[in-house]
């Protein structure tokens, strides 16, 4: 028995290197090396020259990060200000036309935006919406909405009405009973959902290209030119930075959720939620 | 006098708002519940006193009527402005908030001071036994715990009328039996008036100054424990009270006579003839010492004991009259003279008999 | 009255964006690619675009690319992500300590990483140049940069195949462990008292639990890397081209006549993905599998 479960974990272990560390291994080590001939294993030199050139202020690549930033945040933003309402709609109501307004919503899971971004893109040019950061924005809004609603909803379906009927007895009003019960109960939710948008619209290319035109530069716009042909060393150190925003919006969520409800339901909304990311 | 009056509450279902319910209508209900009075709504599952329950509260619209509070009519206000507190059967505790902010939440509400209202809540927390557990969160009590919590939060702003819904039902049945009597207790000392619905008739007749006795959306009775018990108004309310001996019969010239004849007696004036259930108490049956007489205003039979069974401190015993079967509690001294399978004589005093109108 | 027109209320700024800008959009393409262009004077709608699109071999030949990656993809992935939650899910058996918790976190890993990072990683890794071959040929397997097979900006796909087989089994698994953890444990104890072995308790009791599940998974990959742009743009060859890479060559060639059937391919794209999706969705429903979706 002892000798099985060994092998299992072995087995296991050479899995987690093959399918996770290992195909890290040349981006690290490109990232890294000063010239690196076939059929070298490593590196004949290191250098932190792509480093340099990534980091420095004349790459533009925080110019870059900041615009990504900048249009996630945004998006996410109004994602919620979005998501809220309609959540409660969904999770708590049974009406007529409802499978239309779900249908409506989560449409963009299925339906590839970037085909409903290039049917609008010369209307967007029409109206001046093209390279702008607000057009963008509006780009991105479809395909990050249908995750946040989804989350908030998952949110909402454990939030029984007797907690607000509860607030109300204790003569809290609607905006008591929102700000007090409603909101920190969904605040799990919330977080999930806007760790997917950030991810979401930190890592659109098609889209930012066809609206921003080239003019609206985020991290993938200024990334793509170098995995595509580029110095391979500038290349994999742009991608280890991309990589590590967006593991590091994750870890940022996870942490300040963990500190502000420390729950066992969040973190089930949270695995739940991890069944959304694509 | 702020009396609590619902003056013919009536709400209406369509099938569609309650799933896979039959439509649920509660009839017109009326009803006044005095100034510090524990009232307790008693009934099945299904039966309507939690839609009543809410209807007061205001989380329900009525279709009509009105609810009053002494000379305040409350029907068009809403839940929050009602001064009224309720306690559910789940605890309810917001887990984002420690224990004491749970219980000053509604003092938050009216916008009193954080200390005086963190104060407040740190002594209605003694009162119901938990003092020095403010700085917990809700999570870290248990359930029990948390219901007297609950019951903090909702006193502590001094409510116009408690209403609890079933609040000891989730608990384990010792923990119910503490809750209660610290229920009992406090509501005793703050003369809160109390609108209290429960399934658990020991539970309504323990702390109840008065009980309805609810069905089907109907409030069938109203009375103090020992009426409702001795002379329920219809066979529902007796069966619902636990009365399962009733034998129909019929009144005439004075006389009761069961459909299959083994029960027979004079009942006077008291009861009006026509056709009815006679409703013994099984307290009220006793066995007839061997070979004596039945004494004069009593009601006699005989049949075969079928069953006996401990419970806890007397015995429930089973006798076959006739077609019918009565149920009886024995002390354990006048057990020790019968036997299942034993043919027994037994009496009643006419004047624990009681008879409902079909 | 309030009470009944509420939903609407609540859902009427998410519902009004989403048809705005996407089913707007996706109406906006679909009138462009019957030829609608008022900006050049042209109103009346024709289906050329169309006729001309179904005539071509390029976009029966991208058609069919595009659906041999994605089925081989959705294969591989699930294959992958089947191992990987079946053995998570028997170390968690093993060991009774967190750790299960920390390695279900790495296995996420790659489904975090922007799939333009993942399309280069698989690159880095098999280019005829790239790592495994660097490896290979120092182990002495390959004398030549050219005796390792082209892996990357192949015609048959098989760079954007493996770049999705490896950011998309983690997908497959989170889908199938849920369903795994709802494996009692005292189930494997009365396998065991009716003689099941290890291997015997999987087949018997573990595959078939997780299958609903793991066809899902393994339908949704589908879907998703069929409509897929960035990946297949950074690892594809021009000729053929997956159906997004193939619309935007179309839209972005620079002749105005081109452009209705770049959205023309959009349309049919969406169309199937719709069919697809509701496959998905009808399947899913019937089988009970996405609980925490519906």
């Amino acid at each position: 028995m002892e000798r099985r479960s060994n092998l299992i974990r072995l087995f296991f272990f050479s899995i987690v290197f093959l399918v996770i560390v290992f195909p890290f291994l040349p981006l690290l080590l490109s990232s890294v090396s000063f010239g690196w001939q076939w059929p070298n294993v490593l590196p004949e030199s290191y250098s932190f020259r792509a480093w340099e050139y990534v980091l420095a202020g004349s790459s533009g690549t925080w110019p870059a990060v900041g615009a990504s930033l900048l249009i996630a945040g945004i998006v996410t933003a109004v994602n919620i200000l979005l998501a809220v309402p309609a959540a409660n709609a969904l999770s708590r109501n049974k009406f007529t036309g409802k499978w239309l307004a779900e249908a409506i919503i989560f449409a963009p899971i299925v339906i590839p935006p970037f085909v409903a971004v290039m049917g609008i893109h010369l209307t967007f040019l029409r109206l001046g919406l093209t390279e702008t950061i607000f057009g963008v924005v509006l780009a991105h809004l479809s395909p990050t909405l249908p995750y946040m609603v989804r989350a908030v909803m998952i949110s909402y379906n454990t939030l029984s009405v007797d907690w607000e009927d509860q607030a109300r007895m204790l003569g809290a009003g609607p905006f008591s009973r929102f700000f007090h019960v409603v909101l920190p109960h969904l605040m799990p939710g919330i977080a999930a959902g806007a760790s997917l948008s950030i991810l979401i619209s930190l890592s659109q290319y098609l889209i930012t290209f066809l609206i921003g035109s080239g003019q609206v530069v985020t991290l993938p716009i200024l990334l793509f030119p170098f995995i595509s042909g580029g110095d391979p060393a500038i290349a994999s150190a742009y991608s280890l930075l991309f990589a590590g925003m967006a593991i590091l919006t994750l870890l940022v969520m996870d942490v300040s959720l963990k500190n502000y409800y420390k729950n066992k339901k969040a973190s089930t909304v949270k695995g739940q939620q991890r069944g959304v990311e694509m | 006098m702020n009396d609590l009056r619902i003056i013919n509450i009536k709400k209406q279902f369509k099938q569609t708002e309650r799933r896979g319910d039959p439509a649920f209508s509660l009839q017109p209900i009326q009803l006044t519940i005095r100034e510090g009075e524990f009232f307790s709504l008693l009934g099945p599952s299904g039966c309507g006193k939690t839609t009543l329950l809410k209807l007061v509260a205001g989380l329900l619209q009525a279709d009509s009527g009105e609810i009053w509070v002494g000379d305040t009519n409350l029907t068009k206000v809403p839940s929050e402005s009602r001064k009224f507190a309720m306690v559910f059967q789940q605890s309810l505790l917001f887990p984002h908030m420690s224990v004491e902010d749970n219980v000053a939440f509604g003092l938050k509400m009216q916008k009193v001071g954080k200390k005086q209202r963190l104060d407040k809540a740190r002594a209605m927390l003694e009162r119901v036994g938990l003092a020095g557990y403010g700085s917990r969160l809700p999570d870290e009590l248990s359930g029990g715990q948390q219901q007297r919590v609950a019951l903090a939060r909702a006193l502590v702003a001094n409510p116009r009328v408690l209403l609890m819904d079933e609040p000891f039902s989730a608990l384990d049945p010792i923990l119910r039996e503490e809750m209660r009597e610290l229920l009992g207790r406090i509501q005793k000392e703050f003369r809160v008036t109390v609108l209290f619905v429960t399934h658990d008739r020991e539970e309504a007749f323990y702390l109840s100054d008065r009980i309805g006795i609810m069905n089907e959306g109907e409030l069938l009775q109203v009375g103090n424990a020992r009426d409702l018990y001795e002379r329920p108004a219809s066979t529902t309310a007796a069966t619902f009270l636990g009365l399962k001996n009733i034998i129909e019969g019929t009144v005439s010239d004075g006389r009761f006579s069961s459909i299959g004849g083994n029960f027979e007696f004079a009942v006077n004036d008291r009861f009006q003839a026509g056709q009815g259930f006679l409703v013994l108490r099984p307290e009220a049956v006793e066995l007839m010492p061997n070979a004596s007489l039945p004494p004069k205003g009593s009601l006699h039979v005989s049949g075969v004991i079928q069953q006996l069974r401990f419970k806890h401190g007397f015995y429930l015993c089973k006798v076959q009259v006739g077609d019918e079967q009565l149920e009886c509690v024995f002390s354990s001294r006048q057990r020790e003279n019968a036997t299942a399978g034993q043919k027994v004589d037994l009496m009643v005093d006419l004047k624990d008999v009681w008879i409902v109108e079909k | 009255m309030l009470q009944k027109s509420k939903p609407y209320l609540l859902l009427l700024p998410a519902t009004a964006t989403i048809v705005l800008l996407f089913f707007g959009g996706l109406f906006d393409g679909l009138l462009k690619s019957l030829g609608y262009f008022p900006a050049i004077g042209k109103m009346e709608l024709d289906l050329t675009a169309y006729t001309g699109l179904l005539g071509s071999s390029d976009f029966w030949e991208s058609l069919a690319l595009t659906t041999r990656v994605a089925a081989l993809s959705s294969l591989i992935a699930s294959i992958l992500g089947g191992i990987i939650a079946i053995s998570l899910f028997m170390l968690s058996e093993s060991a009774k300590s967190g750790a299960p918790r920390f390695w279900q976190r790495l296995f996420q890993l790659p489904l975090t990483i922007p799939h333009l990072v993942g399309g280069y990683i698989i690159v880095l890794l098999f280019m005829q140049s790239g790592f495994l071959s660097k490896i290979l040929a120092t182990a002495g397997v390959i004398d030549d940069i050219s005796d390792f097979p082209v892996l990357v900006n192949d015609p048959f796909g098989w760079g954007i195949i493996m770049a999705y087989a490896w950011k998309e089994a983690p997908f497959v698994s989170l889908m199938i462990y849920p369903v795994l953890t709802r494996i009692h444990s005292s189930w494997r104890d009365v396998s065991r008292v009716f003689g099941a072995k290890g291997w015997q308790f999987i087949r018997e009791i573990v595959l078939p639990i997780i299958f609903p599940a793991w066809t899902i998974a393994a339908f949704i990959v589908f879907v998703f890397t069929f409509s897929a742009f960035e990946v297949p743009y950074l690892l594809g060859v021009t000729y053929p081209s997956m159906l997004p890479v193939y619309s935007y060559q179309l839209y972005t060639s620079g002749t105005l006549a081109d452009r209705p059937e770049a959205l023309a391919v959009n349309i049919i794209l969406a169309a199937l993905t719709i069919l697809l999706g509701l496959a998905v969705y009808f399947f899913s429903k019937r089988w009970n599998v996405l609980k925490g979706w519906n």
